[in-house]
């Protein structure tokens, strides 16, 4: 069975059903052993500094080095079960599926019927440039685990993945076609006919990469990043020795304290603005038949694919900054795919908000991108920071009492607070056209979300008790979105507007309709 | 307005409700027992007891009698042709609306107290989302599941 397995060239397409198996590129160990070093990683620091530090010698000299010792006999263990992995792994192609099998101590078959296969996404890594390989998620209709895809392929040539999207759309076409050929040019041949010419709709422009990644939100994430970094080393700082530097350093004035976290900040901000300039270099989307295609990266190319029938919604973001200046940003809901990765997809990262409509259109000409004009009551509008006030009140109270005289500026966060309520108010609207509800809402950012009736899972009308005496209420689109579920989500609006659209989405009703006309 | 879902849920579930109302009531005494023989240990001043004396009643009062009965007062399904209406919540009234084609699949579970009263509750799963209809006489929740089942079959996407 596992013949030929190192030359799927000289020997694949024998047969046409053949049960050749096919074997990673090697350097898949090495990216194996790497990802579990760098899991590692942490761990082996803290012990090797906690045991390599003391300067106490025991005499033997197996004690007085053994962090390292340990340190050595995992880096070798992480080697071998890398190679073992490697070894281990096989796909191949049998009756209509791509079969896997791998495992360390157990072995694990896996079997992934092609008409179950949704998409496949490439990722080129640095470790990848080099031999021209590629690392190939599967990814199918449903999931069964959010994190995980269905099958990953961590390295093999582009003329295997090739050979792997030539085999899924053969099946899918029903047509078996039957290789005389012994060579594997016949194979090129196969492919170039399978591939589909591929419309460019959307490229991000250099500039809007440099707006992108000046602008990206990744700066808080940082800097939670290095707040917990700090933690965990927190221990291993020697406080004593540094508490007199320091001392004399707070001499220096303040205002040098202040520049160093202000050079800080913009050091961290560099960062992440780096960090998303490589992630969204080259960013562009693409209309294949049926499906969406991303690609992006500068340093780890990445590409991905949404066929367009498993597309929930279609989301417009504003970032107030961005809103400034006219930017947007759109991102997609998909029902396939794993995790938060796979559910919600940036579409375009940022664009032009009168550029818009063009491309959107063209992926998808349904879409309808009327502004929405249904506005709130202004009945409603208290709900939208009353509420607040229960944990507002306490907390005012409490910071008032510890630090009397400037405790009281705590009540600065009553007028901020009314007027982000006011402004969530006047920016929330809803609308109908034909089968497609828009729901426009704000928490921070502005955010309108088309949704297309077939694609709303269920639709739910709240009331509380002052609700229903202002005769508002608020209604919540449930979405697909990968794993989850997103709600769009109409705060305090009309009682009868809601029942209006709760209506609209009624099937009964519609049917009654029809009769009588 | 809206009409209100007709159906209502068995009139056992409210006794169940109040059951695990009393269950947790008597949770909570145990832990305030336990609080009282501290309390005497350690002399503390009698508006202790009092308080956690009104504390159980008050407890007693919302749980085994009030949110029970406002609960299942408000607890109204309807299964049509081609969707389920559901309207339910104490503070916060929710009408939940589910088209028949999205219906994935629905399920009937029964733990030990519904068992005792022949209740059991049904749980109908869309691609995204999760409802259950709470306390439904056995046979009834059987029925309506089967009878779910064949009209989610049956529905056709038009749109």
């Amino acid at each position: 069975m596992s013949c030929g397995a190192g030359f799927p060239f000289l020997q694949g397409w024998r047969k046409m059903m053949s049960e050749t198996r096919y074997k990673l590129h090697w350097i898949t160990a090495i990216i194996e052993v790497l990802k579990t070093a760098k899991e590692a990683i942490l761990p082996i620091i803290v012990l090797v500094f906690a045991n390599g530090l003391n300067d106490v010698g025991s005499g033997k000299w197996y004690l007085d080095y053994l962090s390292f010792i340990i340190f050595g006999v995992l880096m070798i263990m992480f080697f071998i079960t890398g190679i073992i992995k490697w070894k281990r792994f096989e796909y191949w192609f049998e009756d209509n599926e791509l079969r896997i099998e791998y495992g360390l101590f157990i072995k694990k078959k896996r079997y992934i019927p092609f008409d179950r296969i949704q998409s496949l996404d490439y990722t080129e890594g640095i470790l990848h440039r080099p031999f021209k390989l590629i690392k190939v998620k599967v990814e199918t209709a449903g999931s069964s685990s959010p994190k995980k895809a269905e099958a990953e392929l961590t390295a093999i040539t582009k003329a295997a993945a090739n050979r792997i999207e030539a085999e899924i759309a053969m099946a899918k076409v029903g047509k078996k076609i039957v290789l005389q050929a012994e060579d594997g040019e016949q194979t090129e041949e196969v492919r170039m006919a399978e591939k589909i010419p591929s419309k460019s709709v959307f490229k991000m422009t250099s500039k809007g990469l440099l707006i992108l990644a000046t602008t990206s939100g990744g700066i808080g994430i940082i800097l939670s990043g290095v707040g917990v970094f700090l933690s965990q080393f927190a221990e291993m700082i020697p406080f004593e020795w540094m508490y007199e530097e320091v001392s004399g350093f707070i001499k220096f004035g303040l205002l040098v304290v202040a520049i160093v976290v202000f050079l800080g900040f913009v050091f961290v901000w560099g960062i992440s603005v780096a960090m998303t300039f490589l992630a969204y270099y080259g960013f562009s989307v693409s209309l294949e038949s049926e499906d969406i295609v991303i690609t992006r990266g500068l340093l780890e190319k990445k590409r991905m694919t949404v066929p367009l029938r498993r597309v929930q919604s279609v989301r417009i973001i504003e970032n107030p900054f961005r809103q400034l200046f006219g930017y947007a940003s759109v991102v997609i809901d998909s029902a396939g795919g794993g995790g938060a990765e796979g559910a919600k997809i940036s579409l375009f990262p940022l664009v032009k908000k009168a550029d818009i409509s063009g491309p959107l259109k063209e992926i998808f000409p349904d879409l309808i991108l009327e502004e929405p004009m249904g506005k709130l009551p202004a009945r409603g509008k208290h709900f939208f920071y009353r509420i607040d006030f229960l944990w507002m009140i306490p907390v005012i109270g409490v910071i008032t009492y510890f630090f009397y005289p400037y405790g009281l500026l705590s009540l600065l966060i009553v007028p901020v607070i009314i007027l982000f309520g006011l402004w969530q108010h006047k920016s929330a609207a809803y609308g109908i056209s034909g089968n497609q509800l828009t729901i426009r809402f704000r928490n921070f950012s502005l955010q309108t979300a088309f949704l297309m009736k077939k694609r709303i899972q269920s639709m739910e009308m709240k009331q509380n008790h002052f609700h229903k005496r202002k005769r508002v209420a608020t209604l919540a689109a449930g979405i697909k979105s990968g794993m989850s579920i997103f709600n769009a989500q109409v705060h305090h609006m009309e009682e009868s507007e809601a029942e209006r659209i709760l209506s609209w989405f009624e099937p009964s009703l519609k049917n009654q309709e029809r009769e009588q006309g | 307005m809206r009409a209100q879902p007709v159906n209502r849920i068995s009139e056992k579930g409210l006794k169940v409700w109040r059951l695990y109302g009393i269950m947790q009531t008597g949770l909570l005494l145990l832990v305030l027992l336990g609080g009282g023989v501290l309390a005497y240990i350690f002399e503390a001043p009698r508006w202790f007891y009092i308080v956690a004396a009104a504390v159980v009643i008050v407890f007693a009062y919302f749980f085994i009698y009030l949110f029970p009965k406002v609960r299942w007062l408000r607890w109204r399904y309807e299964v049509r042709e081609s969707e389920i209406e559901l309207q339910h919540g104490i503070f916060i009234v929710k009408r939940t609306l589910i088209p028949m084609v999205r219906v994935q699949h629905v399920d009937t579970a029964q733990g030990p107290i519904l068992r005792r009263y022949n209740l059991g509750e049904i749980t109908i799963s869309t691609a995204a989302t999760n409802h259950t209809i709470p306390a439904l006489v056995m046979e009834e929740a059987d029925e309506l599941r089967s009878r779910i089942s064949v009209l989610a079959r049956v529905a056709e996407d038009d749109v």
